[in-house]
């Protein structure tokens, strides 16, 4: 795991430096970039136009939403200075904690946490994750913290890593596809964000009555809007700032938030992601 | 061969029910290879129809999968089979299942029956040939498609699918029965349409065959002017023919019923001729007697010797009277046969065969009494025996043999003469012939003996007619005749 997240920080870097050579300097303001990650419930066409449209407004000019399938593409645009600000996880936050700042933390049930829930089919009758020994299990993404670390660092504090705990692992890239396979039977097991799972359970209990949770993380930071450090002072990351910490006292900006299932935006420390460290460190300790 | 092509069954039938059964039959047989070739017709098109839309499913998979079964990827594969679901809604897949080129599955649609990295059993891809793609179970109503994944030119795994055909199975089953239901409604309809109309059209030819019929019972009877008028042109012209035909019957045996008695008259006189003949010869010996009595009367030798060829003289005269009397009295009530009557005709054809110096051959053995007609027997037999005497030569022999085998009366006629034409022949032996008589003269006693015959419901056959001569036999049952006594 550390190899990959070391192949991934290389690439990131080289593409920063690149980026940063090749790019002329801009002759007119351009529009600002704002990354999503699938951390998000689905690909909603509403909740995309309205969001846009909220952020374009309260920012004065045009925001473009960006997305990408996985959390390393958007968190790379990002890196490379692509993007003014992106929604990513908890996970990548915690792995370039020197490079990113925090522009603001999403509520859920007003606080600016979540967790990870372990999940398995309904009909199975397991109580702990030393019950899934040799299952196939779907993760998110390899860079989610709810949908991969969690696990991954629970494992490590018992020595192993996930391919040699679980008979296969899959990747999803997704986490409402976790609860997807779960229900389905692809995967015996899964690790799905709880405030997906939660808000799926209303919106989707067709799918998520099929699976049920046998373990449910501690809290932890809800994915940050994050931007670089070094651009933290910009014109443009302070008009996203503003208008995520306006949102929830805006009637359009409550629309989305209603969309979202969230409380609104805060300005949170970056303590609050100490705890994803840790496990980041954990996972990263036991080598691959 | 039968003529009719259910043989014995269904020959008797009338042919009013026969054409349209073959009406019907051969509708069956139509309405069956139609319903047949057009099933064929359908099952080869939803075949094709079949295969088409399997293509179509397997090539739009293996194109969509190929770079996720190049690496594996378990999520990726399984995502395109569960998007595929609404994508190709019409192919009704049971279940799909992906597997690697080590025949592991990576990804199926039913996870919970065929797991990730489980092998794909052996039981279906052993269904498939080479180049075979589709194997159709119409009993279980499925279909299993099988596809190789194929990249770069190498196999990097297959694609297992059993899909839904329940309803093109129940289509082609809802067209079966709706072939056969329209197809025996349509056969029924035609069947009873073509009875109706047959029996129709036949309706003039059961007319005239009735008519037929009753000719057999009495004399030819021609057809109402009111029926006729009914007919169509062309029965009108038939059965016109036919009132010609019985008008002509008819006068034809109205002739024959003249010369007949003429015939008859004929054979009175010569009967008369011959009895006379028979008086005048025993009269010339008693008036010679007489004369000797009147002469030498007084001698005792010559009286009782005149005496004794009077009394033989008048014995035969009076024994030819008699037998003359029962012979031809008025009255014809049924009378049993017997042996006297057998003698009777003896002495009834004696004149005619002395007349011709003929032999006769008399043998009557184990005769008694039978409850058989004497009248008709001795008509019949006194015929036979006269036409034997004339087809016999001078100085020949004309035989007579009668006997009774159990309730039958047996009597051949012999003679000496040189045969019978073939069409007497034919004419003696064919059955129901005295209903007319032959085209000439000569054939009237033979057809009065074929009438009696036909009366008696006896049987006359030839036992043998060549040039050494002819033995006509004669048989006649009592029981046939109690039985119709009875009726």
């Amino acid at each position: 795991m550390d190899n990959e997240n070391n192949r991934r920080s290389f690439l990131v870097v080289s593409g920063m430096t690149i980026l940063a050579t090749a790019l002329p300097v801009r002759a007119q303001p351009r529009p600002v970039q704002f990354g999503l990650t699938p951390v998000f419930l689905t690909n909603d066409v509403e909740l995309l136009s309205k969001l846009s449209s909220y952020l374009s407004r309260a920012v004065g000019h045009e925001v473009q939403l960006v997305q990408r399938r996985t959390y390393e593409e958007i968190t790379t645009l990002l890196l490379s200075g692509q993007l003014d600000a992106a929604w990513i996880c908890g996970f990548p936050f915690a792995q370039y904690l020197q490079k990113l700042s925090i522009v603001a933390v999403p509520l859920w049930r007003h606080k600016p946490l979540y967790q990870s829930y372990l999940i398995v089919p309904n009909n199975r009758d397991v109580t702990s994750i030393d019950d899934l020994r040799g299952d196939i299990h779907a993760f998110s993404d390899p860079n989610s913290n709810s949908g991969y670390l969690v696990t991954a660092a629970l494992l490590a504090e018992r020595k192993l890593r996930p391919d040699q705990f679980f008979k296969k692992t899959i990747f999803t890239y997704g986490h409402r596809n976790v609860v997807r396979a779960v229900a389905s039977g692809l995967a015996q097991s899964g690790s799905v964000d709880g405030y997906v799972w939660d808000v799926m359970s209303q919106l989707e209990p067709d799918l998520t009555v099929k699976t049920k949770i046998i373990r449910k993380s501690e809290e932890l930071g809800f994915p940050p809007v994050a931007c670089l450090r070094s651009q933290s002072t910009s014109e443009n990351v302070r008009l996203i700032q503003t208008a995520l910490l306006e949102m929830k006292s805006d009637p359009e900006g409550q629309d989305v938030l209603k969309l979202l299932k969230l409380d609104g935006f805060e300005t949170e420390p970056e303590s609050l992601y100490n705890a994803i460290v840790v496990k980041m460190e954990l996972v990263r300790g036991l080598g691959t | 061969m039968s003529q009719f092509p259910f043989g014995a069954f269904g020959r008797s039938w009338p042919l009013s029910l026969k054409v349209p059964f073959l009406v019907a039959a051969l509708m069956l047989i139509i309405s069956a290879t139609i319903s047949d070739r057009v099933l064929s017709r359908l099952g080869q098109t939803q075949e094709v129809q079949l295969q088409q839309l399997a293509s179509t499913y397997l090539d739009g998979l293996s194109s969509s999968m190929l770079p996720s079964v190049v690496r594996d990827d378990v999520w990726e594969v399984f995502d395109i089979l569960d998007q595929s679901r609404n994508q190709y809604e019409g192919v009704n897949v049971h279940w799909t299942i992906v597997a690697n080129q080590n025949g592991s599955i990576v990804a199926s649609s039913d996870p919970v029956q065929f797991p990730s990295q489980s092998d794909i059993p052996q039981k279906f891809v052993s269904r498939f040939q080479t180049d075979q793609f589709m194997n159709i179970d119409k009993v279980g109503g499925t279909a299993l498609l099988h596809r190789v994944l194929t990249y770069q030119g190498k196999q990097i795994g297959q694609i297992v699918a059993e899909i839904d055909i329940g309803k093109l199975l129940a289509e082609r089953n809802s067209v079966f029965w709706t072939l056969i239901a329209t197809n025996s409604l349509l056969t029924l309809l035609l069947a009873l349409a073509g009875f109706a109309l047959v029996r129709r059209m036949l309706r003039p030819v059961t007319v005239l065959a009735e008519h037929f019929e009753t000719s057999t019972q009495s004399a030819m009877a021609a057809i109402e002017p009111d029926v006729i008028a009914k007919q169509s042109a062309e029965f009108r012209k038939l059965f016109n023919r036919f009132n010609e035909l019985a008008l002509a019957i008819g006068e034809r045996e109205t002739l024959a019923i003249q010369l007949a008695e003429e015939e008859k008259v004929a054979s009175l006189g010569r009967l008369a001729s011959g009895m006379a003949h028979e008086i005048n010869n025993p009269l010339g010996g008693m008036f010679n007697a007489l004369d000797a009595l009147k002469n030498h009367g007084t001698n005792l030798d010559v009286r009782s010797r005149s005496i004794r060829l009077i009394d033989n003289g008048l014995r035969g005269i009076r024994d030819l009277v008699r037998s003359t009397l029962t012979s031809y009295r008025a009255d014809r009530s049924h009378r049993n046969l017997t042996a006297n009557d057998l003698d009777d005709l003896r002495l009834l054809i004696k004149p005619e065969a002395r007349e011709r110096g003929l032999h006769l051959q008399w043998n009557v053995t184990s005769f008694e009494t039978s409850a058989i007609g004497a009248v008709p027997v001795r008509d019949a037999v006194l015929n036979l025996l006269i036409n034997a005497c004339r087809a016999s030569p001078e100085g020949r022999e004309v035989g007579f043999d009668a006997c009774m085998e159990g309730e039958v009366f047996i009597a051949e006629i012999s003679d000496s003469g040189p045969g019978l034409p073939s069409n007497i022949l034919e004419y003696i032996e064919r059955k129901g012939a005295g209903s007319a008589p032959l085209d000439n003269r000569s054939g009237l006693g033979l057809w009065i003996v074929k009438r009696l015959c036909d009366e008696m419901n006896g049987t006359l056959s030839i036992v043998k007619s060549n040039e050494t001569g002819t033995i006509i036999r004669l048989q006649v049952s009592s029981k046939i005749l109690e039985k119709r006594d009875a009726a």
